[in-house]
């Protein structure tokens, strides 16, 4: 906990390693990532450095990889995830993956050739089956009776001329364009017939399995048949001999069957070959690809360095939590050959970088703090007192036990099963955050239960726990209401100063018998909007204190004076005053004298006109002193305020030589800090009154979904009654997880962000500080 | 409803002039480039295209790095964009860039006839080609013998085939011929798309008419120059200026009449912006040729596209200046693979 209240001590550090053992001892340092590395040669563009040799070694291997990958993929293999995390290789070793990756990717290169050299043949062989094939239909003599021959081959000796043929296969996409084009070059003097293949086959382009057309043209003269061939071939079309007659067709086909079967027992044997490459492949590619990736790291680590003068040695610079520098001294003895890396602390003006470390729990409570800004270097963390105002503050927007439960369920759920790897690596963005908040998500659904008990309202329905304080039976004696005078009257009145009607409050939380009554609302805003100021205002005012913690850190003591004690002034003597009128008044006033308590809003509006109003009576006697001096108070804090800090530092630096500018810049940046401060205390009060509002349409929205949706399932009392039940339970249970849980809950949210970030951490956050990123070869970057 | 097309032009193509915005910003610096010029190696370049927009381009190249690699790889990821553009942009964007692909599409054609006429195998040729204005009956191209068989069998079926009504003739195809041939392409082209621009109205009018009226010019100036010493008659030579300049009518008659270098200088200083061209252009080694120095004006209008929204001047602009930048990283690559690092400079830099 002592890291979470404000972030770790952080020194710049130099790191000196020999020449020899640098990589070593980067390697052992990224293995347990501790440090943060600074460039110490930001001019000196990419390819310049020192080690662009080896990281362009290492792209040669990731080259490489790539390629062995993509065989794999091809072949329809996954690679396995890396088991356990190898090391970065050594220098011979990684000489060594080198040879063994190329000489493997050279040899599957040399298989998939010939294996794809083999395919092409084959599949060539086969296309020319079928445009033999598919050529006969349009040659061959009649089949039945009615159906004559397109060409009719026994008219070649008739004519005196001689047909010729092309035949061959052509892309589907480009039948209609090439259709066209022979049309129009040889303006007709040709017949070509088009049909689709049997059977689909490979692009070698794309790789894709397409549907191939055949053509076969029939043609006379010899200037055509050199201008289809040029056609053919600007169309990219596979073009086959075709045998002009009958019995050389018939034997070219058998022959191309026997071609076709002895290729396929090659191929197979081929196939084979690869698949035993391939698994070699397998098993080594992501080792190797983690260790290559490791090593480029170091590498590009390493181009940050700087040489010292004597050349024998790096020098590295690193951002280095206080706490961890033993251990780095233990890294850098183990990487070192002869022991002589060292780590010294270097000192410096610049501000370090913030590190604060969390765990599960706590790292859903610090984003929320990050996202706002990265504290500044040693700052109070608004983190732990987080954990529960911000579920505190959302469960009094939310303050139902029904909705609660649901939540804290569906959390309860998230956190027992958070190992799950299903839960883990869902692929989900949405679902993803709400998985990374499920502690935040159980704290809030708890505090929900918690303030709904308050408000007395599961489901918008009140629960009787304790029997209620109010005696109706009491009213009626008293009064003796006659059965008449209750049928005729709807609603009838308790008087609490009938002595026996109230007995006392009720143990916890909102009376029950309040969910009955017609001013139940203006109960309960009363109750609402005097509850959020004083929560706001208590808030704040802690708020105003961490700023203690900040001044006491930093060791500027005068702003305990010229700042926090003006600051706490104006907040304590307006609006504190405000919470002791609140309490003041539930205490002082009870039943009997309600008539005649004065208005704690007219009280607060004289206090700054300096007036009094007869009518309205005080509530202590000599108020209007006391009050009058808390303004006077209040005011005179504005002043110092603006006016404390610049002159002490003018004061103090009166000796030196500082220039005009640099006083004028304090001075504006305290007069814009004095003014955001007072209009703040009176914007932000009225700002926490969204207290009040949200939980207010929380309870109207639930007790409007119970009495338009759920009422209508308690039609009678019979079965008919119960059927009807589950349709209406069912809406009624949709809409009250998706709107009172997700959509409430969520604007929820945001409002109890708004005031964590605007209200609270305004008064003593400055957030201006950047993360420790340190040098870790991180798991998820192997994929 | 032109001249309020900002009313609902984010509508149609909101999404993709913000793209295009921020692919502009990916348009290298002079600062890359001075980093780039400093390059020893092909790999050193690769490594500091790496820190650009570029990223991984080059990443999965196998075997040693050649400049006709990092030019086919550069063009490919200025195609990928503009095929994005394309298939994601809504009339009359479509129309505008297929106008911009019309261009690349005449080059092919004439690269791909002259090409054939010196009995080279097409499949030589059709790397050589543009990417951007490749189409299907490209390659058949090749068989065709006279202007008029190109166009009724291959290029009907084109979007070219608007362009081709004046080059109709049954003129073997010879190198002249070609040429001609090209400039009458070219110059319908630009009349066309000049057109176009016009009808769309509003900012795209404004930002385009001055791009166009350029390209126009610049062609009427170098047609001018590379007829001298050639069989081109001066009646035939003004048939193939485009109209739509800032030379038309005056200028391009006055053109049309010069004989030498200095004329068309001297005609050039009637207007501001070329006589400022021709008078960056030098004599010596390391100096401006007036390619350059027209390519640099040409970038300088098309960096001005970007000041204005609502347009579609900057789909134009950004391929163009995309392929400026091929050209100067084509350059540099050039320069060093050749070791001839006197001439290193000669880039244009764009921003």
């Amino acid at each position: 906990m002592g890291s979470l209240f404000r972030s770790e001590e952080v020194c710049l550090a130099q790191l000196f390693l020999q020449s020899a053992s640098a990589y070593s001892c980067i390697s052992e340092l990224g293995e347990r990532g501790l440090l943060e590395f600074r460039d110490l040669n930001p001019k000196v563009s990419p390819f310049q450095r020192r080690f662009v040799g080896e990281v362009r070694r290492c792209e040669e291997m990731e080259k490489t990889f790539t390629f062995l990958q993509q065989e794999l993929r091809a072949a329809g293999r996954l690679p396995a995830p890396c088991p356990e995390s190898p090391r970065a290789p050594a220098a011979r070793e990684a000489l060594r993956v080198q040879e063994q990756s190329e000489q493997l990717a050279q040899e599957l290169r040399e298989v998939s050739r010939s294996r794809s050299s083999l395919r092409d043949r084959l599949r060539d062989l086969r296309q020319h089956l079928h445009v033999l094939r598919e050529g006969q239909r349009f040659t061959s003599l009649p089949v039945g009776p009615g159906r004559e021959p397109i060409l009719d081959p026994s008219l070649h000796h008739h004519l005196d001329r001689k047909i010729n043929f092309v035949a061959g296969v052509i892309h589907p996409w480009r039948v209609t364009a090439f259709e066209r084009l022979l049309w129009r070059a040889c303006r007709g003097y040709l017949v070509a017939s088009f049909v689709e293949m049997p059977e689909p086959m490979e692009d070698p382009a794309t790789g894709e399995s397409i549907t191939w057309v055949i053509f076969l043209i029939s043609y006379w003269g010899e200037q055509i048949g050199q201008k289809i061939r040029k056609i053919s071939n600007c169309f990219h079309c596979q073009v086959y001999g075709y045998p002009e007659s009958e019995a050389s067709r018939t034997e070219a086909i058998t022959r191309l069957h026997g071609q076709i079967q002895e290729l396929s027992v090659t191929l197979e044997e081929t196939e084979k070959y690869l698949a035993e490459v391939l698994d070699k492949v397998a098993q080594v590619l992501p080792t190797w690809r983690v260790q290559v990736q490791k090593m480029k790291a170091i590498y590009l680590v390493l181009n940050q360095c700087s040489f010292d003068v004597t050349k024998k040695c790096l020098i590295a610079e690193v951002w280095c939590p206080v706490r961890d520098l033993t251990q780095v001294q233990d890294a850098l003895r183990q990487g070192s050959v002869s022991g002589s890396c060292f780590v010294q602390r270097v000192p410096t003006t610049e501000s370090p970088p913030t590190l604060i470390r969390t765990n599960k729990f706590t790292a859903g409570f610090q984003s929320i703090v990050d996202a706002y800004g990265v504290a500044s270097y040693q700052e109070v963390n608004p983190a732990p007192y987080a954990i529960i105002t911000f579920p505190f503050i959302f469960a009094i927007m939310f303050g139902d036990v029904g909705h609660g439960l649901l939540m804290f369920l569906f959390a309860l759920w998230m956190v027992l099963y958070e190992d799950s790897p299903r839960l883990r690596q869902g692929t989900n963005e949405i679902w993803l955050t709400f998985f990374e908040g499920r502690y935040l998500i159980l704290l809030m659904g708890a505090f929900s239960i918690y303030t709904g008990f308050i408000y007395n309202e599961c489901f918008s329905k009140a629960t009787a726990i304790f029997p209620s304080a109010w005696s109706v039976a009491t009213m009626a004696n008293h009064s003796s209401w006659s059965s008449a005078y209750l049928a005729t009257h709807p609603s009838l009145t308790l008087d609490p100063n009938v002595t026996g009607v109230f007995q006392g409050p009720y143990p916890f939380g909102i009376d029950p018998i309040w969910s009955l009554a017609t001013n139940h609302l203006n109960f309960l805003n009363s109750f609402k909007m005097k509850m959020s100021v004083v929560l706001g205002i208590v808030h704040m005012g802690f708020g105003v204190m961490l700023g203690v913690f900040n001044h006491v850190h930093f060791q500027q003591r005068h702003r305990l004076v010229l700042e926090f004690l003006p600051e706490m002034i104006f907040l304590l003597a307006l609006f504190g005053y405000l919470v002791f009128l609140i309490f003041y008044k539930w205490i002082k006033f009870s039943a009997a004298d309600s008539r005649v308590a004065p208005s704690i809003l007219i009280h607060f509006i004289d206090m700054f006109l300096f007036t009094s109003n007869a009518e309205n009576l005080p509530l202590y006697p000599g108020q209007v002193p006391v009050q009058m001096v808390l303004v006077v108070l209040a005011l005179a804090s504005v002043p110092v305020l603006l006016l404390g800090t610049p002159l002490y530092q003018w004061c103090r630096q009166r000796g030196l030589t500082v220039g005009a500018h640099d006083f004028a810049e304090i001075f504006m940046h305290q007069a814009i800090h004095t003014i955001e401060y007072c209009l703040g205390c009176v914007s932000n009060t009225a700002s926490y009154l969204r207290l009040w509002a949200l939980s207010l349409a929380h309870a109207q929205l639930s007790e409007v979904l119970w009495s338009m949706v759920m009422r209508n399932g308690f039609v009678g009392l019979s079965y008919v009654g119960g059927v009807v039940l589950v349709p209406v339970f069912a809406a009624f249970a949709v809409l009250t997880v998706a709107i009172l849980l997700v959509m409430e809950g969520l604007s929820a949210f945001l409002h109890a962000l708004r005031l964590h970030w605007v209200e609270f951490q305004n008064k003593f956050y400055v957030g201006a500080g950047y993360k420790l990123c340190p040098f870790a070869f991180a798991p998820d970057t192997w994929e | 409803m032109p001249g309020y097309s900002e009313f609902y032009f984010n509508v149609d193509h909101g999404y993709l002039e913000g793209l295009v915005r921020g692919f502009k910003a990916g348009i290298l610096t002079s600062a890359d480039y001075v980093n780039l010029a400093q390059c020893e190696t092909l790999e050193d370049l690769k490594l500091h295209l790496q820190t650009t927009d570029y990223g991984n381009f080059l990443a999965n190249e196998t075997g040693p790095l050649t400049v006709s690699t990092i030019d086919e790889k550069l063009k490919t990821k200025l195609l990928t964009e503009f095929h994005y553009f394309r298939n994601h942009a809504f009339e009359p964007l479509a129309t505008f860039l297929n106008f911009v692909t019309y261009s690349y599409m005449i080059d092919n054609v004439i690269l791909l006839i002259t090409g054939t006429l010196h009995q080279r195998p097409i499949a030589e040729l059709a790397p050589k080609c543009h990417p951007l204005g490749s189409f299907e009956q490209m390659e058949a191209v090749s068989i065709a013998s006279n202007p008029t068989e190109l166009f009724n069998a291959i290029l009907v079926d084109t979007p070219l085939a608007a362009f081709f009504q004046d080059c109709l003739s049954e003129n073997d195809l010879d190198e002249m011929n070609i040429e001609i041939m090209r400039n009458k392409l070219y110059k319908s082209y630009l009349e066309a798309f000049y057109k176009f621009c016009e009808k769309q109205g509003g900012t795209t009018a404004e930002i385009m008419r001055p791009i166009l009226e350029f390209e126009a010019d610049r062609r009427a100036f170098i047609i001018t120059i590379n007829s001298f010493g050639t069989e081109l008659s001066k009646d035939d030579r003004e048939k193939l200026y485009p109209t739509c300049g800032k030379l038309y009518p005056e200028g391009l008659h006055l053109l049309a009449n010069a004989d030498d270098y200095e004329q068309v200088k001297r005609v050039a200083e009637y207007y501001a912006d070329y006589k400022a061209v021709f008078e960056g252009v030098g004599s010596g080694t390391g100096e401006k040729t007036l390619e350059d120095a027209f390519f640099e004006h040409e970038v300088k209008l098309n960096v001005l596209a970007f000041n204005n929204q609502f347009h579609f001047g900057v789909f134009y602009a950004y391929v163009k200046l995309k392929e400026q930048e091929c050209r100067n990283i084509v350059w540099i690559a050039e320069c060093i693979s050749q070791r001839h690092r006197t001439k290193i400079n000669n880039y244009i830099p764009i921003f």
